[in-house]
């Protein structure tokens, strides 16, 4: 009790120092005694104090705090080395993508200047779409490139920088002195100067700048235009132009609707001082599918996210338009949240024989699922022997864990080669129909690629294969397929077949179209259709043959690879499988958790008495009583009736002891909370009277 | 609007608290009453019609006058939903209680049935009979008067909304069904929702037509003033003071996951009811215990949305106070952008070595940093390197701030923090209730705090206000009266009449009687008393829709009153 009051204490000052700031640096003023009575805390503390001590990292101990110091830092490092290499992965696509862009917009940059466009400014339009992030990636970029030859250098503004003329100028002028000399540099640059005084936004400054650094370009990107006041936007343009036998300016408008409407919207004298380029950005969906293709489809993979998770990638990137970066940092997230929260996922570090403590491992484990239906498995196949010394012998089971880790590793590999080749077959041979690599990760993290369109498609194409077709596929195969045997004898066989064939046509095989003669028969004034199979030289008969063995092989290949990625013993450790953290992170419902709260408070409010009850009634929250008579009441309340109910809430629960103004106390709590969450808005239809403004579950 | 309570040996249904025909005519006032009583033809529903904010669908107005004027009670409809006013019966906390006023209700109304007769006049009674047992027919699906192809959803929203005319009555169930019109849809009913889906709902709350609640107001409640309310909140015992300590420990668990995340790049945003502010400062000790070791200056910046004068840029004055300690320099600049700036450079001029600086801000959704301008500069800070910015948000929808730039640049990852702590410091609880019921002068300190300045006051201050305080009231009575003909279909305006606040005077009819009176002699000197009273949220003034200025006072009617007495004594 008396910690609790001390505890009450402290909320007061708290409350009473600090209620009345708007902004403060934080200093813990009762820090000692803040250790001294709060037993809770102190335990809390001198844990991290001990972690701190050891190693400088934010991983905490798993296993009810009995991880040792050794397997938090191996199991924060697995993270490092693993995420750092998807990570340049990533950087390296979206290099890739925009590098074209950029060639096309620095060249567009160094080539046009006001003369050779008679006067008019010379403007990039860069439509961007939906893949808002790339346009600053790619004035960065451009700004890099511009400054490191000293050419110039990239002002980026955006529409929050111009809320009037002046201050537009002033931010153009401090943004493109900054750039360069840095914000010291900008502020001698303004009081150092000779000659008469000049205010922040007159751009004679910048001319002054651009002829002192000798800035051969200087390029004002607009990263929204579209968000631009027009008005601002076209005195500025034309001030600017009045400027620009002084500045060398380019401007680059970053347009997220059209160019169309883009002009539309500006006077058309503004539109005349401008001639410039169109560069278009591509969409982000494109990019994402590649990102998601490097991390899950590389050789050298060891940690994979599973189905659901992919799904809600890709949900969230389709139904909500994503930038790239949010994708991967989505993906980051989740393996974030593995290797931060599965003790397991030590297992998957690199030395971790040696790192690992064997009998808390080997007990968690023992634990797994997957682990569990192994011995199940086992034991109705009667290896019951087996089965004991799993769970009795540590060093036996450590030694199958590595083994059987290595081999979901590689299975996984494989399913994502497959994967790959059906992608990338598809893609090769024109497919009609069109398939994302997500599409198809997807189903085969699911197990259910074989039942896919795309798959029997791509089967049923096989077969039609030429013999030149068919080598080029053959290349396309995964590694582990075209390692077997009966896939190297099938080469050596077709090689033998093709050395001798002189004809300039590649071989084809019986199922191709061109074999199948269709013969017209006129019987009894019916046109009759018959198709038969065209004579086949020798060698062709044979090349059918070499190709129904490849069909054979290719399908009992993707039939024993393309398993249930679920169903691997210890996938627990290597495959990251679950909805839920990434789901709620990203994509929160705020809304609902709020009304969650109001209308069943018990869900939160874990009760010791449990006196958790359905319907309203005094043992609730005073705000989720009020919230549950706000539902039932119609879009108009009549606040004296909803007090009168509130009241009678508390007065049937406490009878006589029910004192009316502490009720009406709490029933203005939470009246203004209500209002405050923006569920009530006070009304002059009538007096006394409030309107409702949100209906649970819209 | 004076309510008589309903006698205890008529419980009303508690579950179905549209329909309190029954009390109704007790309790709405005699001259409403006899006006029902005597249906007169030109009576309220046409004018309630034509009070109507809303304009009625096409179907509506016609149906409404047909049955309207049959049925003269049908305005009671217009009640409240929540009209379970009284303390006998009014206890939706009991489940058993209401399903046993049902009950009685139920049989009462199958006896009123069975004793039919002429009098159609009271047909409410028997309305009210039908619904309840309607009620139970749409309960048992098997009851063969009830259509079979309708589910019982929809026959409640029906049920009750349009007999044809008392007469039928007698044999209610089939009758209605055959004769019901077909705008019948479009009709008030006054039977519950029951369980509608949401948007059902929505549509069923916002029909249009009059507001159908109670007239019952506020004036006889001794509202709460500010001591009162800390006095009592003081003394107040949270009955959950444990599970709200357990549910904040919950969340104080996650602070090293929180570390993590910050130290992988990404800034947290924690929403969900509750203040959060305890939550924040508990983190900001557990931030700064953990750096402090690391560092000699750890920085964690916490910022207080909810505080009126926060502004974007002395946040971000602080933080550059936070990075550079001593050596801030003179000038920051005024624009946000610029100190933003400084501190962006200033960030990147120190070393490696020191931790990152750690923002918090409380309510990152309060009205004071809501604009889309001030999100974005605070966008712009967390996507700032080295620094830590962890957000609470307050509101349902505080998604809808932020774009998809904002959000790329804000990098949020979310959390539920639902803590149930109150917003005692977040809100000015009395004030925003005040301010939600329109009664914001009464917490100046009402008649007693408008006598006190007065007293201070010339002479001829007091007699203006004196005889705006007339002026106002002779308004009053007028409009009081014809208010209490048009009855509550029209307490759109009525609700107004008695309060001081609605009804006001014209700035130059005042400044005439004002210079009849020989208070003012110039419209100056006039204005000047009017200063005086405007400094001490005396009068209250707004522009009406033609362009004219018209003064009102703070005050309830009574309160009016008890001011101009005591001025006309002193």
């Amino acid at each position: 009790m008396d910690a609790n009051l001390l505890e009450a204490d402290v909320g007061g000052t708290l409350k009473d120092g600090f209620h009345s700031q708007g902004v403060y640096i934080y200093r813990p003023a009762n820090h000692s005694t803040l250790l001294g009575e709060r037993p809770t805390k102190r335990r809390k503390v001198t844990r991290t104090n001990e972690l701190r001590a050891a190693k400088p990292h934010p991983f905490v101990a798993l296993l009810n705090g009995k991880e040792n110091a050794k397997s938090i830092e191996l199991r924060y490092r697995t993270y490092q080395q693993l995420w750092n290499a998807q990570e340049s992965k990533i950087k390296e696509i979206l290099d890739d993508v925009d590098s074209e862009v950029l060639t096309n917009v620095l060249s567009f940059v160094r080539s046009t200047s006001p003369r050779t466009y008679d006067g008019c400014i010379p403007a990039g339009l860069v439509t961007v779409g939906s893949n808002v992030s790339s346009l600053g990636r790619l004035l960065s970029r451009l700004n890099d490139q511009l400054t490191t030859t000293r050419e110039g250098g990239v002002i980026v503004l955006e529409s929050g920088d111009a809320p009037n003329l002046k201050t537009t100028l002033k931010n153009i002028i401090r943004f493109g002195i900054t750039n360069t000399e840095g914000n010291d540099g900008y502020q001698s640059f303004v009081t150092d100067r000779e000659g008469p005084r000049v205010l922040g936004y007159d751009l004679e400054l910048l001319a002054d700048y651009a002829q002192r650094k000798g800035v051969k370009k200087l390029v004002l990107a607009f990263r929204d235009s579209e968000a631009f006041d027009p008005g601002i936007l076209a005195d500025l343009l034309s001030l600017l132009s009045s400027w620009v036998d002084r500045i060398p300016f380019t401007l680059i408008f970053g347009i997220s609707t059209s160019v169309e409407l883009f002009e539309g919207r500006l006077p058309r004298s503004t539109v005349a001082l401008l001639r410039g380029r169109y560069f278009e950005i591509h969409e982000a969906k494109n990019c994402v599918d590649r990102i998601y293709g490097r991390i899950q489809a590389e050789q050298d993979g060891k940690f994979w996210l599973g189905r659901n998770i992919t799904s809600v990638l890709f949900e969230k990137s389709s139904d909500s338009f994503q930038t790239p970066e949010a994708f991967s940092r989505t993906v980051k997230y989740a393996y974030m949240s593995h290797f931060f929260a599965n003790s397991l996922s030590v297992l998957l570090g690199n030395d971790a024989v040696h790192t690992i403590q064997k009998d808390r491992v080997c007990e968690s484990l023992r634990n797994l699922p997957s682990f569990r239906m192994l011995c199940e498995n086992l034991i109705e196949e009667g290896s019951a022997e087996r089965v004991r010394i799993l769970l009795g012998d540590d060093a036996f089971l450590l030694e199958q864990t590595f083994q059987w880790l290595k081999l979901g590793q590689q299975k996984m590999r494989d399913i994502f080669q497959c994967v790959n080749t059906i992608y990338r077959a598809s893609k090769h041979l024109n497919l009609s129909k069109k398939t994302s690599m997500s599409d198809l990760s997807i189903r085969a993290l699911a197990g259910e690629l074989q039942n896919s369109a795309s798959y029997e498609d791509l089967l049923r194409t096989v077969k039609t294969l030429n013999s030149d077709q068919l080598q080029v596929f053959a290349t396309m195969l995964p590694t582990t397929l075209k390692d077997r045997a009966a896939f190297k004898q099938l080469g050596a066989e077709l090689e033998s077949l093709l050395q001798p064939y002189q004809g300039t046509e590649p071989l084809k095989s019986g199922y191709d179209k061109q074999h199948s003669v269709v013969a017209t028969t006129v019987v009894q004034q019916r046109v009759k259709l018959s198709k038969a199979k065209a004579r086949l030289p020798k060698e062709n008969i044979e090349f059918t043959n070499v190709i129904d063995r490849f069909y054979a092989l290719l399908e009992s290949y993707f039939e024993e690879t393309l398993i249930r990625p679920n169903t691997l013993i210890l996938q627990e450790i290597f495959l990251l499988d679950m909805k839920n953290p990434l789901k709620e992170v990203f994509s929160p419902r705020p809304r609902f958790a709020v009304e969650r709260a109001l209308s069943s408070p018990f869900d939160y409010l874990i009760s010791s008495s449990g006196s958790a009850e359905a319907g309203i009634s005094a043992h609730q929250p005073a705000a989720a009583i009020l919230y549950q008579l706000y539902l039932e009441s119609g879009s108009l309340v009549n606040i004296h009736d909803l007090w009168q109910a509130f009241y009678a809430v508390f007065e049937s629960d406490q009878g006589d002891s029910c004192d009316e103004r502490t009720v009406m106390a709490l029933f203005y709590r939470a009246l203004s909370e209500l209002k405050a969450l923006g569920m009530v808005k006070s009304s002059r239809k009538k007096a006394d009277h409030v309107s409702k403004t949100a209906w649970m579950g819209l | 609007m004076k309510r008589k309570q309903p006698d205890s040996d008529e419980p009303r249904p508690v579950s179905t608290p549209k329909r309190p025909r029954t009390t109704n005519t007790t309790t709405n006032g005699s001259v409403n009453g006899q006006v029902d009583r005597e249906k007169t033809p030109e009576g309220t529903p046409a004018k309630k019609l034509k009070s109507t904010p809303k304009k009625p669908t096409a179907e509506t107005p016609a149906a409404l006058k047909a049955s309207g004027l049959k049925t003269p009670t049908h305005k009671n409809k217009a009640k409240a939903l929540f009209s379970t006013p009284t303390k006998q019966t009014a206890a939706p906390a009991t489940p058993s209680k209401a399903r046993n006023a049902d009950r009685s209700a139920k049989k009462k109304s199958a006896r009123l049935l069975l004793e039919q007769d002429e009098d159609e006049i009271w047909d409410g009674g028997d309305r009210l009979a039908e619904e309840i047992l309607q009620e139970d027919n749409d309960t048992a699906p098997l009851e063969p008067t009830a259509a079979p192809t309708e589910d019982g959803v929809v026959q409640s929203v029906e049920a009750g909304s349009e007999e044809p005319a008392a007469g039928d009555a007698a044999a209610p169930t089939p009758k209605r069904r055959a004769g019901r019109p077909k705008g019948a849809k479009n009709k008030r009913s006054p039977t519950p929702e029951g369980e509608l889906p949401a948007h059902e709902r929505y549509f069923f709350q916002n029909r249009a037509g009059p507001p159908r609640t109670s007239n019952s107001n506020l004036n006889k409640v001794n509202l709460l003033t500010h001591e009162e309310y800390f006095e009592k909140m003081a003394q107040w015992v949270d009955p959950f003071r444990e599970e709200k300590e357990l549910l904040l420990d919950l969340h104080c668990r996650s602070f090293p996951q929180w570390d993590f995340e910050f130290d992988q790049g990404f800034n947290i945003c924690l929403y969900g009811y509750g203040s959060k502010r305890r939550l924040l400062q508990e983190f900001a000790d557990w931030q700064y215990r953990q750096h402090e070791a690391v560092s000699a200056s750890p920085s964690v910046v916490i910022v207080n949305g909810h505080t009126p004068g926060v502004s974007i840029r002395s946040i971000f004055a602080t933080i550059v106070t936070a990075v550079l300690g001593a050596d801030i320099p003179s000038k920051m600049g005024s624009q946000p952008q610029e100190v933003l700036e400084l501190l962006q450079s200033s960030l990147n001029a120190r070393g490696p070595e020191h931790p990152p600086i750690t923002v918090l801000i409380n309510s990152i959704d309060a009205p004071s940093l809501r604009r889309a301008a001030n999100q974005a500069l605070l966008a712009r800070l967390a996507a700032t390197p080295k620094i830590n910015l962890l957000a609470t948000a307050d509101t349902p929808n505080v998604l809808l701030m932020w774009d998809l730039n904002l959000r790329d640049q804000f990098n949020f990852v979310f959390h539920d923090c639902t803590t149930f702590a109150p917003f005692d410091p977040e809100l000015d609880v009395v004030e925003e209730v005040s301010a939600l019921l329109g009664r914001k002068g009464q917490r100046v300190g009402g008649k007693e705090g408008v006598e006190f300045v007065l007293k201070s006051l010339p002479e001829n201050a007091r007699n203006l206000y004196q005889l705006l305080l007339t002026e106002l009231l002779s308004m009053t009575d007028e409009n009081h009266l014809s208010d209490d003909e048009m009855g509550p279909g029209e307490a759109g305006n009525g609700g107004g009449g008695s309060r001081g606040e609605e009804a006001g005077i014209e700035f130059r009819a005042l400044y005439q009687k004002a210079a009849e009176e020989f208070i003012a002699s110039s419209e100056m000197m006039f204005r000047t008393l009017l200063k005086e009273f405007h400094d001490h949220q005396m009068i209250t003034s707004r522009i009406d829709a033609s362009g004219m200025e018209i003064l009102g006072v703070p005050l309830a009617r009574e309160e009016m009153e008890g001011v101009l007495e005591d001025l006309v004594l002193a």
